[in-house]
């Protein structure tokens, strides 16, 4: 690993928005083409999406260092940059702490320590706010809904059933094995929610506006407690996280924030 | 069995011409059947004998040229009804299904169905059936499946299907390809039979030209497509006309039975020298 | 005596009769099957009140709770009857195609109708994505499209043989299946994720509205089919020989072409790609019961349904509250099965 490093390529679009948030965005050369935030990102060369980034393409950028995200399965990857002499940095945060030491350690690879501190400490503080806020609080039974047809939820490994602990809520599917696995639609009607996230109007576009068939008489229907949030906020392991944390703290204990 | 098959059907052929792949296979043909009389059609390969026959039930269309059955232009009826007039008897394809003998020689009934199409064989089809299994000798092999038996057994279950249907007019191609001495006689026998009992007509394409010239009242004499002669046997069946056609030597002389003309080709291989 | 695979004896050939019982009993199978099935799955039902609700047709509650008598005839019956109509669809196109081809290998998925069907459903859902009814239509379209390609392709001098049949669909196949990869590149993750469950057989989409289309369709596919079972057997025996005998090859064909992509287009437009079902249960239909079609495409189609309400059974529940795709289970059945079927006959 070098001691400088001036030129930098992100193989994922949380990746992205961290190197930014630290302040380092102008060492930035390449991204995914999924990585569209923040808006400066948008003028950075592309080298492919996150599942088949294009060898050569980053091999031409000259980068110093690439950050991977396991979840892109790049394994096999990392071992031909490293061939070429490219430093990889791969990280992947599970939880929101996780995140926040993610922050850190790109922070210090680039050496923007200082600014990294003080962005996670800002985001400490912010999501701290809002677990003390909710903390009182009846956690409500939420679905997440990740796609309507076929039923896709979040699971037990899923970035985002963390936020949703942290944000006063209990995921009814916080238990199923995996990350998004495809859910019964029975057992999604017998776990009546209280509410209903879908997540929707970031990378997800207009998709996914709809509650699936078998909740359209849950109390989280009947009660109007379906909540359409950035599913950037909400999936992104990254600066934005908190964004979502506070959506979401928001949306399902909306007198907690007066 | 009912001795009237159809009205004694005619089959007329008026100056066929068949071309298909940019080549004339049949040029100006014709020909009639007429009940009671077999006719062998006989020639090298390559002479549109095979053509002909497909061409008269209806599956190959002719470039020009009328074929009548019954004075009707072939054309204009319809599938089944040319089906219930004219039986084919050819080679066999393969088959990949498990079909019993009964079973394949009830198939001939399908022409007569009412209900074609779906609908179960009534009584009749299997008396016919059985009828014409007797006729084949192939009534003990009734149950076993189709590709159990033999190819000369085979090939007389092709022969029971197409009299299974009981048209007056059969269209037999090569039909004694694959039977041994007894079976060709027989199953020769049986054509001849329905010729002369029920008034049939058939049409009989083969390369045993002794087969032909035994059985046949009728013979059509063909090459690359064009009628060379037809007739009677002993007016075809002359050294010099079949010199010209098979490019052969042969000597024709009277069978010792018969009567009849009886071909023997002469090849230099078979002076001893 | 030798009898082999096929239990028919000389007098012992299909008819009506054997027929009737011979469905009947499968149509019996396939009703309680639908009963016991839609007892089981990933939320537990009082077995008794379950009953008694279904025997009521869905009138009386009788003592389940609102969620529960939800659960039973919103969710899991029309699935139930779903997963019969996607089987016996499939089966039935199957079996079409195996008499028609002359090829007991010929499915709807290796000859690339599914593929076909798949590619317009998919058009469907990106150009049409609220109305549900082009879905079908344009799944039937897609089936009949690839039909067509794969018949022109495999037309040489000799006709459609078997196997230049079979070369062309898997040619086919594999072309729609690039094409369905390279739209699904184009698909953020969410909708890959979802879309490659779909593809790979789904049963759990909630359209109640195509339910009762799907079902007719299956009903009526079968019939016409069955109406032309005779005509079948014969052209199961070969073209030239079918033709001589009195049918109309020209025209069987095109019913069978038309009516089998209704079959595969409604089901997949409704599922996705329910691989097997089509090779197998035809299979051993007539192994069962002989090749004569009157009696072998109803019993495909009564036996496909009862297949997949099981395969479908097993996607729900064997995970839960997880779920598989059920193409997922009926290949590893189908696979394994035909195997053994083909090593028996």
């Amino acid at each position: 690993m070098p001691q400088q490093i001036d030129r930098v390529i992100s193989l994922a679009p949380n990746l992205t928005e961290i190197v930014f948030a630290v302040g380092a965005g102008d060492r930035l050369v390449g991204r995914t083409s999924y990585c569209d935030y923040p808006a400066e990102a948008k003028a950075v060369a592309e080298v492919g999406d996150t599942l088949h980034p294009s060898l050569e393409r980053i091999i031409s950028l000259k980068p110093q260092l690439v950050l991977i995200s396991t979840a892109s399965q790049l394994e096999v990857f990392t071992q031909q940059l490293q061939n070429q002499n490219i430093a990889v940095f791969v990280t992947d945060p599970r939880d929101l702490d996780g995140v926040f030491r993610s922050i850190e350690q790109v922070g210090q690879i680039l050496g923007h320590d200082e600014q990294a501190k003080r962005l996670v400490q800002k985001l400490r503080d912010r999501a701290g706010a809002v677990e003390e806020a909710v903390k009182q609080k009846q956690p409500v039974r939420v679905f997440y809904q990740l796609s309507a047809e076929p039923l896709y939820t979040a699971g037990h490994n899923a970035f985002v059933t963390d936020l949703m602990r942290r944000a006063g809520a209990i995921s009814v599917t916080a238990d199923v094995p995996g990350a998004w696995p495809k859910y019964s639609n029975e057992s999604a009607l017998a776990a009546k929610p209280e509410a209903i996230i879908l997540p929707t109007g970031g990378s997800m576009g207009t998709g996914n506006l709809t509650v699936t068939e078998a909740l359209r008489q849950s109390p989280a229907v009947l009660e109007g407690r379906v909540y359409k949030l950035n599913d950037d906020h909400l999936v992104r392991p990254g600066p934005r996280a908190v964004d979502g944390l506070e959506e979401m703290a928001r949306a399902l204990h909306p007198d907690a924030f007066k | 069995m009912r001795q009237d098959l159809q009205n004694f059907s005619r089959l007329e052929v008026r100056d066929l011409t068949v071309s298909y792949d940019h080549r004339i296979a049949v040029a100006n043909v014709s020909l009639t059947l007429k009940p009671g009389e077999v006719t062998s059609i006989i020639g090298p390969n390559g002479a549109g004998k095979s053509t002909l026959l497909r061409t008269l039930n209806g599956q190959i269309r002719p470039s020009s040229g009328a074929i009548l059955l019954n004075g009707q232009p072939l054309e204009r009826l319809n599938r089944r009804s040319i089906s219930r007039q004219i039986a084919v008897v050819a080679q066999e394809a393969e088959l990949r299904f498990p079909v019993t003998v009964l079973e394949f020689v009830l198939g001939g009934r399908f022409a007569w169905a009412s209900n074609a199409g779906w609908g179960w064989e009534t009584e009749r089809d299997l008396q016919v059936a059985n009828a014409v299994l007797r006729e084949t000798e192939l009534s003990e092999l009734s149950g076993r499946l189709m590709n159990e038996l033999s190819g000369g057994e085979r090939q007389r279950a092709l022969m029971a299907r197409a009299l299974a249907t009981e048209a007056p007019i059969l269209l037999l191609d090569e039909p004694t390809a694959n039977l041994d001495l007894s079976h060709q006689a027989a199953l020769l026998a049986l054509v001849r039979n329905r010729c002369d009992r029920q008034q049939a007509s058939a049409l009989v394409v083969t390369h045993d030209i002794n087969l032909a010239a035994q059985f046949a009242d009728n013979i059509l004499l063909m090459k690359e497509g064009k009628t060379v002669q037809s007739g009677r046997p002993d007016e075809v069946l002359k050294p010099q006309t079949l010199r010209d056609v098979f490019e052969i030597e042969v000597l024709v002389d009277a069978h010792p039975v018969t009567g009849g003309p009886r071909v023997t080709p002469v090849h230099d291989t078979y002076r001893r020298s | 005596m030798i009898t082999t695979a096929s239990s028919i004896t000389g007098q012992n050939r299909v008819t009506l009769r054997k027929t009737l019982v011979s469905c009947a009993v499968l149509a019996l199978a396939l009703l309680l099957a639908i009963v016991v099935m839609s007892l089981i799955g990933s939320e537990p039902l009082p077995a008794r009140a379950s009953l008694c609700a279904l025997a009521s047709f869905g009138t009386t509650t009788c003592g389940l709770s609102r969620d529960q008598f939800d659960i039973l005839f919103q969710l899991r019956l029309p699935r139930i009857l779903l997963a019969a109509a996607v089987g016996g669809s499939l089966a039935t196109a199957g079996a079409g195609y195996q008499a028609l081809l002359r090829n007991p290998l010929a499915e709807p998925y290796l000859l690339g109708i599914s593929n076909g069907a798949a590619v317009g459903t998919m058009i469907a859902l990106v150009f049409f994505g609220t109305n549900e009814w082009t879905r079908p239509l344009l799944a039937f379209t897609g089936a009949l499209l690839a039909t067509l390609a794969v018949y022109r392709l495999a037309r040489g001098r000799a006709g459609a043989t078997p196997e230049r049949l079979i070369l062309a669909g898997v040619i086919v196949t594999t072309f729609l299946s690039s094409v369905i990869v390279f739209v699904t590149t184009l698909m953020d993750a969410t909708r890959i994720r979802s879309f490659t469950f779909w593809l790979l057989g789904d049963l759990s989409g909630s359209s109640k509205k195509l339910l009762p289309v799907t079902i007719a369709v299956a009903v009526v596919g079968t019939l016409a089919l069955t109406l032309h079972a005779r005509s079948l057997n014969l052209l199961m025996l070969g073209e030239r020989d079918a033709f001589d005998l009195g049918v109309e090859v020209g025209r069987v064909r095109i019913v069978v072409f038309v009516v089998a992509s209704l079959l595969v287009g409604s089901s997949v437009a409704a599922s996705g790609s329910v691989g097997y079902v089509g090779l197998v249960v035809p299979h051993l239909a007539r192994l069962s019961l002989g090749s004569d079609n009157r009696i072998s495409i109803p019993a495909a189609a009564l036996g496909g349904a009862l297949f997949v309400i099981v395969a479908d059974t097993v996607a729900r529940t064997i995970i839960a509250p997880r779920e598989l795709p059920v193409g997922a289970i009926t290949a590893l059945i189908g696979a394994p099965l035909f195997i053994y079927l083909l090593r028996r006959s």
